[in-house]
């Protein structure tokens, strides 16, 4: 049974954010190994100050309300627990230049690589996701 | 009725993932055997505590639910726990269904509450030396717990203190088919 799970994040809204680190999370909890490579908007997922204020699918705003209620963690929370189990965040070199952004743009301890780096974390997980 | 854990987790008004992800860690202060006691409100837990300690290799016992509480119970299990059994003098599960002996489960408490047999005395397995005086020495006693393996040591504490009539029930609680009593 493989013990990597691979996940591509390339959406920016608040609802990616929370189907990408839950599942990045969880799994990581359950002693996997778990790499997310964030390309084009995924990239908001770990900026800086972008991750505070991710924006709700148009519609959906009246959501916030049930996300309070339900006590679920804030993104940037999920980011640091993420992190402190050990998921590896790549971001993508070539969006990073396309968007000029560096690494100083992003939470501290990312790795910068391109599609073969996160296709070599991959050939051999399962799951692999994309959001 | 509560239920005897080592230690106790509050994960209530914690949604998805966070009661895995404290459970996560707080597994890691335990040792081998001893029971973890988590409480959550996220009706997802249930489920999701089973199938983490399904991944992880961890004994997932039960879950109750007390006024909307839900206290699972895990045992936390060593990666390898493929034990050698050394103790000679065993039976077959089967076995022991109507014979005249006293069937002695040395499971944790936790264990013995969510489903024993019929009429088997719990005594946990680090409780036993100092409970002795509970059990009849002229009686056959069938020792059993989950896999063979902490009741294997058992007969051997009791052979060592004078017991001769023991026996180490093989598989253990894992194969047991029958009518499971609960006291939750």
């Amino acid at each position: 049974m493989s013990n990597k799970v691979a996940i591509i994040a390339s959406n920016g809204g608040l609802f990616d954010a929370y189907k990408v680190f839950n599942i990045a999370t969880a799994a990581a909890a359950s002693d996997k190994e778990v790499a997310i490579f964030f390309t084009f908007e995924g990239l908001n997922l770990i900026h800086k100050q972008g991750m505070n204020a991710l924006p709700m699918p148009a519609g959906a705003e009246h959501f916030a309300e049930g996300f309070a209620k339900a006590n679920v963690p804030a993104i940037p929370q999920l980011v640091e627990m993420a992190q402190e189990l050990g998921v590896k965040f790549i971001a993508c070199q070539m969006t990073m230049d396309v968007m000029g952004l560096t690494v100083e743009d992003f939470v501290d301890g990312i790795e910068v690589g391109g599609a073969v780096t996160f296709l070599e974390f991959a050939k051999d997980a399962a799951p692999s996701l994309t959001f | 009725m509560s239920i005897k854990a080592d230690f106790q987790l509050d994960a209530k008004g914690l949604s998805c993932p966070m009661p895995i992800v404290k459970t996560k860690k707080a597994m890691a202060e335990l040792v081998d055997g001893q029971i973890l006691e988590v409480s959550a409100t996220d009706k997802g837990s249930k489920a999701d505590i089973a199938a983490w300690a399904e991944s992880v290799g961890h004994q997932y016992i039960g879950t109750v639910e007390e006024d909307a509480v839900l206290k699972h119970y895990i045992r936390k299990c060593a990666q390898e726990s493929a034990n050698e059994k050394t103790f000679e003098s065993t039976i077959e599960l089967e076995q022991i269904v109507g014979r005249d002996g006293l069937i002695l489960d040395v499971r944790e408490e936790a264990e013995f509450a969510f489903g024993h047999i019929e009429g088997a005395k719990s005594i946990p397995m680090g409780e036993l030396e100092g409970r002795l005086s509970e059990l009849d020495k002229e009686r056959e006693i069938y020792v059993i717990c989950r896999t063979g393996t902490r009741s294997d040591l058992a007969a051997q504490k009791l052979v060592a203190n004078g017991f001769t009539k023991v026996y180490n029930v093989l598989p253990g609680m894992t194969s047991w088919t029958g009518e499971l009593i609960k006291t939750i």
